[in-house]
């Protein structure tokens, strides 16, 4: 804060203009650099006004807008070459941000069909459906009151008859471990797994209680084809390719230095 | 996107031919029987084909409409890079990295989410930080792409915040860049959107407030899949009532769009107060607007609760729940008056019975506030709100400082301790989609909760099915009306009332249920608890109050009482103090065990005391939309 303080004193800010105009009118006169002032540039200066305003710049503007780039160019100039951006953070910081930006934004072609193909072959799983089961439940607060109507069942109760109230359903289609996670608390996937299949069976533990279950269905993993996805697919293999792109750009950067490790 | 159609068709072409030579694609959306079977007669819209879950008895879904990214002027000072793309992969159960380096994922994703940035200045600040962007050339924008730690980002902030309130403030706000964030968000919302399987919102949150700093803001939630060019924002105008004049005209454009106000606690009276923005007292048509515009309010979130205050509700023994005294992004105090959502229903009532309108009909929801791009977490895993500022115990004054300040104080000065790892939204719907879910917001058929995932029902009517029916469901329906209704009083009945409340299978059981009624006598707005089912033994009829069930907490090492409490709890209940010839309010609220608060484990986990002025534990809750009762006159 402190540092900013005294950039905006404009006392400052004219002794270091005064001092610059000084350095560049000694060290000009016999050599004096270029700075040209053309039709493009003016043109950027309105496009840039527009932006920020939404106006269009009339003459008036545009003349004050090229005197000021004008001024802020010749110090930028004379910065440059009395090496002011040399070991400065900011600079350094800003200059790779914006070589990124480069990196990232060079347009990418579309990829063929088959490219596509292999993409979606080589990330299948992220387009696979997790095995899924479709099940009945019921629900009891106690262990031993569950036992029990299990017990009644296999004796031959209808199972409509067993069973305590709860906000649950009474059955479950296609549900993921994910999901059954999600409605009954951590580890009830992994509890379910372990029953069989076309019988009423547990009783299992969930976070609410106790619960017997018939698992009516197995839905084994399944894969989404790829026509059905096409857009998704397409989009998650422009965003591998962009971070790609970037990454290769670096290691060929890499490639065009010699790097020295200097070990002590 | 455009150039990519014609890619897509070839595929798709090429597909179907490959389709045809093939033995047909595998059905993605196979019925399911027992789900759909439960749809009874349905009248329905039908043009659109219902997703595999749906339930016509509905189904209870969770979310956050609450969000920030890298979007917002303030998230991203605070350390925010990740994008609206990233907030839904989160919330789809995905993982991001908080700034300050830890990893950040639910236990169990979420159903909807809506990313809500600040609409002023929206983008604005993280074009700053690129180079590339022409508003990276001025002066404010000095540092903006090194911002350091926690103390120089509040710095910055501070700077930024003030000036922004200054006029020059303009020469930032380039409307190119908005309309490139927003444009960004929306598209971000619809590639996300699942029909069936997640919904994501198209949002927006206006950040308007008083001259007092008062707090007015409100998150704009779009239905569809398109919105205006530019979110109406505080630049545009500080007044709330022009922001419902530019909802009306953009609904009149097929923009439907609903707003929900949040941290009336931190408004300083405002938010619910009895005159119009211009202070000319109530009437008809600024109610019937508000409510056209405002059918919900965030009752929590984790800059407090807004349920009601101790000083407003002294004889609610469950008042004094994670309340944030002051006005937001201010060291003021906030006037309770005013502030609380319990107090404006009580004021509705009131001016419904002696003006005939109710401009604070509200139904309730809970969101995060996040400005993480994430969630708030939980209390045992709380991930902070404000990135950098608040990611540590030392940092949000849970946890001691290294060496005491010079003055001695042992912890920071901060008010990030008032914060609360809370709040989600809780709505019943058919199914997860854009509109059963918004359609859901419109009937506030809604429900919020400090952040566990607590479900409760709630039926009021005079054909109410007994509560152990084995059709409750589908006759409360028929035979009452929902959280969210109305009721006109039959004359000199009472109504029944069905209140049923499930724990969350990841936390805390369940400790009491409890129906909080509000009405007007004589002119005066008056307000009762009744605890209505209890895990510990039967209601005492004279106080209305549950036995203590024995759960505790221990403090050393945030263990609780095994055994104690249940997993659900439910009751049929008529109000003993019925009178059919007053106005009146029911809301359901539900509490769990105690549990630590965030600020016990960020303790436990560093080793030293909790700190000794905040509250150890706290009772996560459930708080349902009220019904409202109406005399038959």
């Amino acid at each position: 804060m402190a540092s900013g303080g005294i950039l905006k004193q404009p006392l400052l800010w004219f002794a270091i203009i005064g001092l610059l105009l000084f350095i560049a009118d000694s060290q000009l006169s016999n050599n004096r650099s270029e700075i040209i002032i053309d039709a493009a540039l003016r043109d950027r200066l309105g496009t840039l006004w527009t932006t920020q305003t939404g106006l269009i710049a009339s003459e008036a503007e545009l003349d004050a807008l090229t005197e000021s780039w004008l001024r802020e160019e010749v110090m930028y100039q004379e910065a440059l070459r009395l090496g002011l951006d040399q070991e400065d953070s900011i600079v350094r910081r800003r200059l790779v941000q914006k070589l990124g930006f480069i990196a990232e934004s060079e347009p990418l072609p579309d990829p063929e069909i088959a490219d596509l193909e292999y993409f979606y072959q080589e990330n299948i799983e992220d387009y696979t459906l997790p095995l899924r089961y479709s099940f009945q439940q019921k629900y009891f607060q106690a262990m031993d009151a569950a036992e029990n109507a299990l017990a009644q069942i296999i004796g031959g109760m209808p199972a409509e008859n067993v069973g305590e109230t709860s906000m649950l359903n009474q059955s479950y289609a296609y549900r993921s471990a994910l999901d059954l996670n999600a409605t009954f608390g951590a580890g009830f996937a992994d509890r379910i797994a372990n029953l069989s299949n076309g019988i009423w069976d547990g009783p299992i533990q969930s976070g609410f209680g106790y619960h017997l279950i018939f698992i009516s269905a197995i839905h084994p993993e399944q894969v989404t084809p790829l026509q059905a996805i096409p857009e998704q697919v397409l989009q998650d293999f422009q965003r591998a390719r962009q971070l790609q792109a970037r990454d290769s750009y670096i290691d060929n950067l890499l490639d065009e230095y010699e790097i020295i490790m200097e070990t002590q | 996107m455009p150039r990519l159609t014609p890619l897509i068709s070839a595929l798709t072409l090429l597909f179907i031919v490959e389709g045809c030579s093939d033995n047909g694609t595998p059905a993605l959306t196979e019925a399911t029987p027992e789900e759909t079977s439960a749809t009874a007669a349905s009248n329905e819209t039908a043009s659109t084909p219902r997703t595999a879950g749906f339930s016509a008895a509905r189904n209870a879904y969770f979310g956050d409409l609450h969000v920030h990214t890298m979007y917002s002027f303030d998230a991203f000072i605070f350390g925010t890079t990740s994008s609206p793309d990233d907030a839904y992969e989160f919330a789809k159960g995905g993982m991001i990295t908080h700034p300050a380096g830890f990893d950040m994922q639910l236990q169990v994703p979420l159903d909807f989410y809506g990313v809500t940035d600040h609409a002023t200045y929206i983008g604005v600040l993280r074009a700053m930080a690129d180079p590339g962007s022409p508003v990276s050339q001025h002066p404010v924008a000095e540092g903006m792409d090194r911002l350091g730690g926690a103390l120089e980002r509040g710095a910055k902030f501070q700077e930024i915040l003030a000036f922004l309130l200054t006029p020059e403030a303009a020469e930032v706000n380039d409307p190119a860049i908005r309309r490139s964030a927003w444009a960004d968000i929306i598209a971000a919302a619809n590639r996300h959107n699942d029909p069936g399987n997640f919904t994501a919102f198209i949002g927006y949150e206006y950040t308007a407030r008083a001259p007092d700093r008062g707090n007015l803001h409100r998150n704009v939630i779009f239905r569809g899949d398109s919105a205006p060019d530019l979110p109406l924002s505080r630049t545009d105008t500080m007044n709330p009532e022009d922001l419902w004049d530019w909802m009306d005209a953009n609904r009149e454009q097929g923009f439907e769009s609903l707003a929900i106000p949040h941290n009336s606690n931190g408004s300083n009276g405002h938010m619910f107060a009895l005159t119009d923005m211009s202070g000319r007292p109530l009437d008809d048509a600024y109610s019937d607007q508000r409510m056209r515009n405002e059918p919900l309010v965030e009752i929590t979130q984790v800059k407090g609760t807004s349920d009601t205050h101790p000083a407003l509700s002294p004889n609610d023994e469950w008042a004094d729940f994670e309340i944030m005294p002051l006005r937001i992004a201010s060291t003021l105090y906030s006037e309770p008056n005013g502030s609380y959502v319990r107090q404006a229903f009580l004021n509705g009532l009131k001016l419904q019975a002696e003006q005939g309108f109710n401009p604070f009909k509200f139904g309730v929801i809970g969101s995060s506030d996040s400005h993480n791009a994430t969630y708030a977490g939980e209390e045992h895993d709380y991930w902070s709100k404000v990135g950098l500022r608040d990611s540590n115990g030392i940092l949000r004054g849970s946890v001691p400082t290294p060496e005491p300040s010079a003055t001695g104080e042992r912890y920071v000065d901060t008010y990030f301790d008032t914060w609360s790892a809370a709040g989600l939204a809780g709505v019943w719907a058919e199914e997860n989609t854009r509109e059963s879910i918004y359609d859901a917001f419109r009937r506030k058929e809604t429900f919020g909760t400090s952040g566990t995932r607590m479900k409760v029902r709630f039926f009021g009517g005079y054909n109410l099915p007994d509560v152990d029916d084995a059709n409750m469901l589908e006759n409360a329906y028929a035979g009452g009306v929902p959280m969210g209704g109305d009721l006109i009083g039959a004359t000199g009945q009472a109504p029944s009332f069905i209140a049923w409340i499930a724990k969350d299978p990841n936390s805390a059981a369940l400790e009491r249920l409890q129906i909080i009624k509000g009405w007007v006598e004589n002119g005066e707005t008056r307000e009762e608890v009744y605890d209505v089912a209890c895990s510990g033994g039967p209601v005492d009829p004279e106080t209305h109050r549950c036995p203590d069930n024995g759960a505790r907490v221990d403090i050393s090492d945030c263990s609780i009482t095994d055994g104690v409490g249940t997993a659900e709890l439910r009751a049929s209940w008529q109000d003993p103090d019925f009178n059919p010839d007053q106005h009146a309010f029911y809301y359901v609220r539900g509490l769990e065990n105690p549990t630590c608060r965030w600020s016990t484990w960020d303790a436990i986990r560093a080793g030293v005391e909790p700190h000794p002025d905040l509250y150890p534990t706290i009772q996560e809750r459930v708080w349902s939309s009220p019904i409202w009762v109406t005399p038959a006159q």
